[in-house]
Parts: structure tokens; sequence; C-alpha cells
């Protein structure tokens, strides 16, 4: 534990050095990286030992604390949360380094860079803390923190507006978490997490008010489906790297929150697992939905966070049913897959937005249809985010099909035992559904982005990224690779961390899995692939080989113009689910496009807060300024109080 | 790994091009046509292989990289199959979504690479099937969990295996509900009619055909094998529904196999020579049908 | 005799399903006569033994549900020269899944009915599901022909209901409700014509136009 502590102080120091530095940028940069990387071995270190079975001891800071002793421990699940931080935004403030260093000249990088290392140890902290007060502490920080960064392009009128509806909606997240621990505590003074625990179980509805209200609190931080109108705007207004962490890492405390919940709560009713299973479904379907609709890539990529968010919150949902309904075994692998999922969609979901990132800055658009053909371009972006793009579709050898894996197999598993848990072979379905749109979706993005020719000549010639940011593509996309090849390491130690929460730790009884043959399965499939491309190439050398256009089926002078874009791709899908798109359709004689708009958003929230503001508006035409009428008002006020009283028969 | 396994699969891939073929020679017989050989395919699978090929300017490794990445995936989906009718060459856990993410691997190679040529006509047939195998998919798999209930196993190599034999006096009636599920997904996975047209000549209507315009020799040999043997691996999971072979010997199984493939194919060709090609939109409808048949088939499992 | 009865069972499930899956008019009429002639299988596979009543309520079924009233309809579109629904209110895809669900629905709630048991169990919910799909039908078509399809299913719901009461229940009752379909159907007919005449279109939504 104290080296975590030595690892978040180091991170904090490698932040401070690049502000401090501010003259010599090149120097401060550099001590950024030595004393970052450090911070980040140190606090993965422990992680990796905690996840492999053995404990650690408590960090504890007890007697001049107010509520009650501040505990930092680190266990399987803290664990989990903490190896993905620490990793992802490792790569995502190596990435920063290289993606900043342009706008040195006018912009406080060195400050982004210390926000960003703030933002990490923020995060560490969470994950570790194991009492309500430092746990909240951390958490308003690395709000705050968030949307500094996100507000980083402040001279956007779009990223401000962004920003705003972040900060409002991470904010009464926060508030609904005060109310969850004042709820939970009921009045006593000691809120370390032990002592939480201690309260448990609870009679009558203040047991559901605990798990209500913490679905909602962390759902806003996760950005499940109805509370996620927060997550595009500010996930594609943020720079890139900080679009990373922040959908890779960030919404996920969300998750850790639901999980740490669970652990300190004991066994759910079971209507909160069919709560949380729903809202996965949801989420899960009207991500990947909405994410078809975008053609902004950051956009498009913050809605698919959406849609893994849900696929994370059907493995919770599982693990909460078997908790409840008594199947430990589909509990502690529902939670298995969630954690494992989380880990993974961190890494690949960073790989990606890192990828778009690289795209950005060698075209200067975020417009997918004004791209095209970066892969002759831009050829090791293009395979980075290939890998990222099969891993988040779920696809074999990668991590993504793992981890699907394992929700699929609590799912199964629960529709193969008797009871109402069945019908979670239903929400089975839906990620296969799910699955199958995340595809079309990607196909679209890589087909459309970086294959074919550019849909429209680009300003300059666009060049492949520098090696400082290849690299932590690369270290990305190699953690997908082999948390694909060897499920065989990574899916005891998920489970670990799920028996942890469903409680039975060892006591439950050791079923196999399947993970070895799994292993073998990834591996044997990744080495024939390998041999197939390799007997192909071989054959292939000796044979003729000719180049010439594209055919066109006969016609003679095809144009880019004529290549198949985003908006045509996905039109199909989309008018199947034209009633719950928001997609608006522009058709002409020579052009087709679709205008994405989000539901939750422009639908409910915006006109709820224009109605809110024209009644405050007609509140307003009260205050005229006559002290007579003040005068008036304060009486009428004080008669309606007494009345009041007078009403309800009670003595003040 | 057994050895009757290999073995089933061996001649799996020797008769697969075969079924193209007899489907459509039932088709030309019933429209009173004499139609090319049962054996085309092979012939012109000889031919393709010993050209050259002709690639696009646009393209890149992706392009040259499909053929094999679907041919992979088809042979590795094929392992985890009991073809020999009791157990697959390869087995594990909830290996169904390993099945299902290799079918959807090779549709991703396949698509990417029509993408990559940069035409509209491929770029038109990729987004047609990525919109149908998103609702091929979830028809599938509830056509696999209506499996995992009658048998209580979760491995492909239990559910059609031997375990599946046992369930056909409690659930028949279900399990035949599936296996006319699966027929349909077998038609919408392997292009035919009433979703795809594989006779079409306008590129305007075409879905598979189309994606693959621009491979040309050893590659569209790959390609056209593929085909064949995608629509043989349905067929094992159609012929495996409707006709358990635990009970048999290897060869007698293995010649029910090849039996029930052929009667799968000359079902297609019946099927395409009665029916015309749907209306895209309504592809979906058809596929959400094939997806209630499979609900209702599991919710009498419930039941 | 149980397993063909149950094996007819789900091929009126099925027949509900095709229903709400087409668009042309000529299939939904097609569907429900092959579903009338189902229905009039099922008294004599069900009956313990083979007696008057069943085979009599068998043959008035067959030709009420699967001869007249398809027959009826078939002239009703051919007058009409309407062909198929175009704009239902709910579309084909999604008023599919909403019966796929009506009949897991009805599955469950029918796993729960506090009922005697019966001699075939796949009865009850499969009457219930038939008679949601018959509302579905009802409520999400626009045209006032396919609606007249939806009330015809839902009638068969209840039939399908009756049934398990043919021991106890006499025969009017079988009677009535065939009866009942008729005459539902003979009003929905003139209605039909009126709507055509007045609006030249058998578009049931405007008949909201009617007011005041």
């Amino acid at each position: 534990m104290t080296l975590v502590a030595l690892g978040v102080a180091l991170i904090l120091l490698g932040g401070l050095a690049a502000v401090a530095m501010a003259r010599r940028p090149a120097l401060g940069e550099t001590l950024f990286r030595i004393l970052f990387g450090a911070g980040c071995v140190a606090g993965v270190l422990p992680a990796l030992v905690v996840l492999s079975g053995a404990t650690v001891t408590d960090l504890r800071l007890a007697p001049v604390t107010p509520f009650g002793p501040w505990v930092f421990g680190l266990d399987a699940l803290s664990a989990a949360f903490l190896l993905t931080v620490l990793s992802v935004g490792a790569a995502c403030a190596y990435y920063g380094l290289a993606y900043l260093a342009h706008e040195r000249a006018h912009r406080a990088v060195g400050v982004a860079h210390l926000l960003l290392a703030v933002l990490v140890a923020a995060l560490a902290v969470t994950v570790v803390a194991r009492a309500a007060l430092p746990f909240l502490i951390a958490w308003e920080v690395m709000a705050v923190a968030a949307y500094l960064l996100v507000v980083l392009e402040h001279e956007k009128q779009e990223v401000r507006r962004a920003g705003m509806i972040y900060v409002v909606a991470t904010h009464v997240g926060t508030l609904l978490l005060f109310a969850l621990f004042a709820i939970w505590a009921g009045g006593t003074s000691d809120l370390s997490f032990a002592a939480l625990a201690a309260h448990a179980p609870f009679p009558g509805a203040r047991g559901g008010m605990i798990l209500a209200v913490a679905l909602i609190a962390f759902g806003l931080k996760a950005g499940a489906v109805p509370f996620h109108f927060w997550l595009p705007g500010a996930h594609a207004a943020a720079p890139a790297h900080v679009s990373a962490l922040m959908s890779g890492v960030v919404i996920k405390m969300g998750i850790y929150g639901l999980l740490r919940t669970l652990l300190l709560f004991g066994a759910p009713p079971p209507w909160w697992g069919w709560a949380v299973l729903v809202l996965g479904t949801v989420s899960g379907v009207m991500g990947v939905v909405w994410a078809l609709a975008q053609h902004d890539i950051k956009r498009l990529l913050a809605f698919h966070s959406v849609e893994n968010v849900g696929i994370i919150l059907l493995g919770i949902g599982a693990g909460a049913l078997g908790v409840a309904y008594g199947h430990p075994l589909i509990a502690a692998l529902g939670f298995a897959g969630a954690v494992l999922h989380t880990l993974n969609h961190a890494l690949f979901k960073s790989l990606l937005f890192l990828g778009a990132g690289s795209v950005i800055h060698a075209t200067g658009t975020r417009e997918i249809d004004r791209l095209g053909g970066l892969a002759r371009r831009m050829p090791g972006t293009a395979a980075a985010f290939l890998v990222g793009a099969a891993a988040i579709v779920g696809l074999p050898p990668l991590n993504g099909f793992v981890s699907e894996w394992v929700v699929y197999q609590a799912l199964l598993r629960g529709a193969s035992t008797g009871g109402m848990v069945r019908l979670t072979g239903l929400a089975a379905v839906v990620l296969a559904f799910i699955g199958a749109l995340a595809l079309a979706c990607f196909v679209k993005v890589v087909g459309v982005l970086f294959l074919g020719t550019p849909r429209y000549p680009l300003a300059a010639e666009p060049h492949e990224a520098t090696p400082a940011m290849m690299r932590p593509l690369v270290g990305l996309a190699a953690g997908c690779v082999a948390i694909g090849l060897v499920p065989v390491v990574v899916v005891p130690a998920a489970l670990r961390v799920g028996s942890l929460v469903v409680g039975a730790a060892g006591a439950g009884p050791q079923v196999d899995v399947g993970a070895g043959p799994a292993t073998a399965f990834t591996a044997g499939l990744a080495l024939s692939l390998l041999v197939g491309w390799g007997a192909y190439a071989a054959v292939a050398r000796g044979r003729k080989r000719l180049e010439a256009g594209t055919w066109s089926c006969g016609y003679s002078t095809p144009t880019p113009r004529m290549a198949y874009t985003a908006s045509s791709f996905a039109a199909p899908l989309l008018s199947v689910f034209r009633s719950f798109t928001g997609v608006r359709t522009h058709r002409s004689a020579e052009a087709f496009s679709t205008h994405a708009s989000d539901p939750v958003l422009d639908g409910v929230l915006v006109p709820a807060w224009r109605g809110a503001r024209t009644a405050a508006m007609w509140v307003r035409q009260v205050q005229r300024g006559g002290l007579s009428v003040y005068l008036l008002l304060v009486g009428v006020a004080v008669v309606l109080s007494l009345l009041y009283l007078v009403v309800a028969g009670r003595h003040p | 790994m057994s050895g009757s396994g290999l073995i089933a699969l061996g001649i799996l891939s020797v008769v697969a091009p075969a079924l193209p073929g007899i489907a459509g020679k039932t088709k030309s017989l019933l429209t009173g046509r004499r139609g090319p050989p049962v054996l085309q395919l092979y012939a012109d699978l000889r031919k393709l292989l010993g050209k050259g090929a002709v690639y696009s300017r646009t393209t890149t490794w992706l392009f040259r990289a499909a053929p094999v990445v679907v041919l992979v995936t088809l042979f590795v989906a094929a392992l985890l199959l009991p073809v020999d009718g009791r157990e697959a060459s390869a087995a594990f856990t909830g290996d169904l979504v390993a099945f299902a993410g290799l079918l959807a691997l090779g549709r991703f190679a396949l698509v990417l690479a029509g993408l990559d040529t940069g035409s509209s006509f491929e770029g038109l047939g990729a987004s047609r099937e990525v919109t149908i195998a998103s609702f091929a998919e979830p028809a599938l798999l509830l056509c696999f969990i209506a499996l995992v209930l009658a048998t209580g196993d979760l491995s492909l190599s239990g559910m059609l295996g031997t375990p599946l034999a046992a369930a056909w006096p409690r659930a028949g009636a279900s399990l035949s509900l599936v296996g006319i599920s699966l027929f349909v997904l077998l038609l919408a996975e392997n292009s035919r009619v009433p979703v795809d047209d594989p006779a079409t000549h306008l590129e305007l209507t075409m879905i598979h055909e189309v994606i693959v315009l621009d491979h040309s020799g050893p590659d569209l040999a790959l390609i056209l094998y593929g085909s064949a043997f995608k629509l043989a691996l349905f067929g094992v999971l159609v012929v495996s529904v409707f006709v358990p072979r635990a009970g048999f010997s290897t060869p007698a199984a293995l010649a029910l196999l090849i039996a029930g493939l052929g009667v799968a194919a000359v079902a297609v060709g019946i099927v395409e020579s009665a029916m015309a090609r749907l209306r895209l939109v309504r592809v979906p409808q058809l596929l959400v049908g094939a997806a209630a048949l499979a609900l209702f088939a599991t919710i009498l499992q419930l039941g | 005799m149980r397993d063909a009865a149950q094996i007819v069972l789900l091929l009126v499930v099925l027949s509900d399903l095709a229903i709400l899956g087409t668009s042309r008019l000529s299939s939904c009429i097609r569907g429900l006569a092959a579903q009338g002639l189902l229905l009039g299988l099922l008294p004599v596979l069900i009956a313990p033994q083979l007696s008057v009543h069943a085979v009599s309520l068998a043959l008035g079924t067959v030709i009420v549900k699967a001869v007249v009233l398809p027959w009826f309809l078939a002239w009703a579109i051919r007058e009409a020269a309407v062909r198929r629904e175009i704009e239902p209110i709910v579309g084909f895809i999604a008023s599919q899944l909403l019966g796929a669900f009506a009949l897991a629905l009805a599955f469950a709630i029918a796993s729960r009915l506090p009922l005697p048991a019966l001699h075939q169990p796949l009865l009850v919910p499969v009457s219930l599901a038939t008679l949601m799909i018959g509302f579905i039908v009802l409520t999400t078509r626009r045209k006032a022909l396919v609606q007249v399809v939806g009330y015809l299913i839902l009638e068969n719901g209840i039939y399908l209901f009756g049934l398990t009461q043919t021991e106890s229940v006499p025969f009017l009752i079988e009677l009535g409700v065939l009866l009942d379909v008729f005459v539902g159907v003979f009003i929905m007919g003139i209605v039909v014509f009126h709507i055509n005449r007045e609006f030249d279109s058998l578009d049931a939504t405007r008949l909201t136009e009617l007011t005041d």
C-alpha cells in the first residue's frame, strides 16, 4: 500500500515538474515522463501482486481525520481498477506529451500535463479509498480536473457548452453520492467503509433507497442510458488523450462504485439486478444505434462507450441476479466479466481515441465523411486502429472476445438454471445484437477513415504519426492482443475479483469455466491465421500480379466523390431504428446525408431547461423594484406560514 | 481431438463445393433448364487457382488478407462442430460464442476488403451484408440458447452431439422449430434467395457477389470455396438438429451427414425456384421472424 | 392424439406470427384460413373419444372460420381494391417483436394461472398468445380490413380458451361465439364499405374526421 501512495506522489510530482519547468518545456516533459512512469510502475506492481492472490496491509490515518478513520486499502477489486487506471493513464499521458507539443507556443501545455497527473492520481485514490470522505474528495478532484481538461480548447463555443453540461451532470452525481452516504450511515459519524458495511442488512425501504440512489449516482458517472447525455459532448470536446482517459477510465469509476456498493451492501434484492440488466440492455443497444448515426469520429467513439458500459452492466446485472437468487457461480462469472470488460474497454477505447487523435492531428477534421484512404498514408495508425476496432467488436482472438465470452457464460448459465434467472438468456440475445451492430459500426469507421479513397481533397497530404505518438498506440494494441491470447491468465484473476464481490472468496465451488481450452482456442486461431497468411504469401510470391483501377462496373471515370460514405453505409440499419435514433435525413438529387441528435439531451433535457427558464422569467415579473410590493409579498408569506401552522395544527 | 472428427472434417471440406452445384442444378431442373453440371465449382476453382491476380491500386494488404481470414475462420469454426455426430474436434464451455465470433471475424475481414476498393458498389454490398448480419446473429444465438436448454450443455459439441439425440423425445417440437429457424439462417448467411440471389447479374441488387467484385484469380478461388464451405457448415448445423447421428457408427453417421447435406442443398434449390428475392427492407423482417421461431422454441423449453 | 394436438397448437402460433409479419392482405387472409382449419381440427383431437358434438363443432368451425369468413374477406378486398397494409402504426419488425414478447408473456401468465390440470398443457398459453396477437394486429394496423383480421384472431383466441371447457359447457356457447364472429364481421363489412364510399379510403385513422 505504501508503494501505491509513493506512486501517487510521484505522479503528482511529475505533473508539478511539467509546470515548474515551463521555461524549458523539453526538460520539464522529460522529468514528467520519468516521474509519471515511475509512479505508474510503483502503483501497478502491488496491484498485480494482489490480483495474483496475495494481500497487502491497509494504510490508516486514524485519530486526526474527520468522520472516522481514513483508510486506504488494496483488495482484488481495487487492484483491478488500479491496474486499469495506471496502465491506460500512462499511455494517455505519454500520448498527450506528443499531441500537445505543437501547441506549446500558444497554450499553457504544462498545466494540461499537471491536470492530467492530478486526474490520474485522483482516480488512483478513488479506487483505493476505504472511507467515504477521502472517496468523495478524490471523486470531486477527479470531476474538476476532468472538467478543466475538457475545456482546454475553451475558445470554441461548443467546447464550453459541452463542459457546462458535463460539470452540471457530474455535480448532480456528487450530490447524490452525499445523499447515498448520508442515508447509509444513518446519522452515525464513522464513515469508513468497514463501518458502513457493518450497518447491513437494512430493514425496510432504506436498503432499497441506498441501492436506487447508488444506481443513479454511479450510472450518471458511467454514462448509462438515460444518464449518458453529458458524455458524447464532453468526450468529443476534450483533446484526444483526455477523451481516451475519460472514456476509457473516468466513466469506469461508476462501475467501480456499483461493484464497491455491492461488496459493502451484501446481497441485493432481485429487482435491483433486473434494473441493472435492463439498464445494460438499453444502454448497449441505444449506445450502438446512436453511434451508427454519428459522423464525428469522437462522438461516435463516445457513444460506443455508452454501449460498452451497457455490456459491463449486463455482467453486473447477471452477477447481482446470481447473488439474489443464490447462484454464486453465475454471480462470480457476471462480476468477473464486468471487471474484465472494464479493463479491456479501457485498453481498446483509449487505443481508438488515441488513433482518432492521430487522424485528427494529421488531417485537421473529425468528420469521417471527409476522409478516406488513410491506410496508405498512415499505415501504422491504421493497423493499431484496426486492432482496437476488432477488439471492441469482440472478435476472437482479441481481448474484447474474452470478456464478452465471460459475460455470455454468466448469462447462458443463468438461462440453463431454473426459476426467474432464466430470463437472462434474453439478455444474451441482446448482447449478440449489440455485437453485430458494433461490427457494422466499426466496419463503417475503419472502412470510411482508412480504406478506399479520400471523399474530398484534403487541405494537406496527411502524414504518419510521429514515433512518440505511435508508441502508446502500439503499447495499448499489444495489451489487447496479449489479453486475447492468454485468457488462462486473466480469467482466473477476474474470477478472483468476481468472487470477492460475491462475498464467497474461496468458499464457492471451483467449477471449470473453460479458460484453458479457451486459451488453446484463441492462441490456436491466431496461429492458424498466421500460418494461413504465410502459406498464402509463399504461394502468391511467384504469381503474376497486375495493378489496375478499381472495377466500377463499366463506369470509365470514377471519382472520389463516388466512394461510399458513412451516411449511406449506416442508412439501411438506421432506417430500421428510425423511431429512436433522433436522426434527421437530408436527401437531394446528388447528395444524401444524415444529421444526428441525442433524443435524451436535445429531446427532453434541453426543452425542460428552456421551460424552466421561461417559468423563471415569469416569476421574475414579481421583481418590480417597488418597496411596497416586496412588503406585500413578505406579508403574504407570513400569513401563509401562519395559516399552514393553523391547518397543520402543530406548534413550531 | 478425435480422429473420426478430423476425418469427418476432411470429407466435409471435399464435398462442400458440390453443394452450391446441387442447389443450382435443382433450381435449373425445376425451372425447365438444363443448368451447369453439379461439379462445376470444382472446375472453376481449379481454373482460378492457376491464374494470376489483378489488384486495384486503391487496395492495401487488408484486401489480400481477407480471403485467407475468411477461410481460416471457417475451418476453425468447423473444428467446433461435431461433424461426425458425436463430438467436436475441439470444444470448450461457451464455444458457441466463439463460433459466432469466428463468423463475425470472417465477415469483418471480407466486408473491409470490399470497402478497401473504394468502389461504391462494394460499399453498397458491405452495408447490406452487415445490416443482414445484425439480425442474423441474435437469431443464431437464440437457436443456440434453445439447444442449450434442450441439452443442458454449454458447448456446441454437446448441444449438437450425443446429448441432442436424448433430447429429441422430450423436446421434439421445440427442436424442429430450431431446425427451421436455422435453415432460414442458412439462406440468409449464405446469401441465397429470398435474401440475396447468387445468380443475379446486376450489381445494384447483389449482396455477397458485389463485395467480392474486385477479387480475382486465387483470391476469388479462396472466396468461392469459403462460400461453399460456409454453406456446408450451416448445413451441418441444420442436419445435426434434424438428424441426431450419435447412435450410428462413424461411417454410417458420415453417410447420413452427406445425404443430409444433399437434401439441404436440394431444399435450397427448391426455395430458390419457388420464391422471389425479398425487397431489402423486408429482409430484417424475415430474420426477426426466424428469431421469433427460435424464441418460441426457447419458450417451449421453459414451459 | 395428444401429440397431434400439440403440433396443431404450435402451428396455430406460427400462423399468428405469420399474419403479424405480412403486409399483403391476401397472405393475411390465407393465414387466417389456415388458422381456421387448424382450429377446426382441434375439437376432434382433444376430445377423449369421437363424439357427435366434437365432430359437428369441428365441421362448423371449419366451414365458418376456414371457408366462409376468408371468402367474405377476399371478396371485400377485391371490391375495395386494397392489397397491402402500407403504413402500419407500428412497423412490421416491431410488431413481430411485440408478438414474440406477447408469446413469452402468455406462457409466463399461463404457468401461473390457477387452472385445473388440463389434458393439453399448451392450450391455455396458445389461446392467450392468440388473443394478445389478435389485439396487436387490431391496434397497430391502419387498414380497416386488417383490423377485421385482428378481430377474428382475437375471437380465435377466445375460441381456443373455450376449448378448455368443452366437457363442462354446453354446445350453445360455441355456437354463440361463431355467431358473434359472424355478426361482427358483417358489421365491420358494412363499415368498411361505408368508409370507402364516404372518404374514398380504408384508412381507419381517418375515422377521426367524423367528429362533429
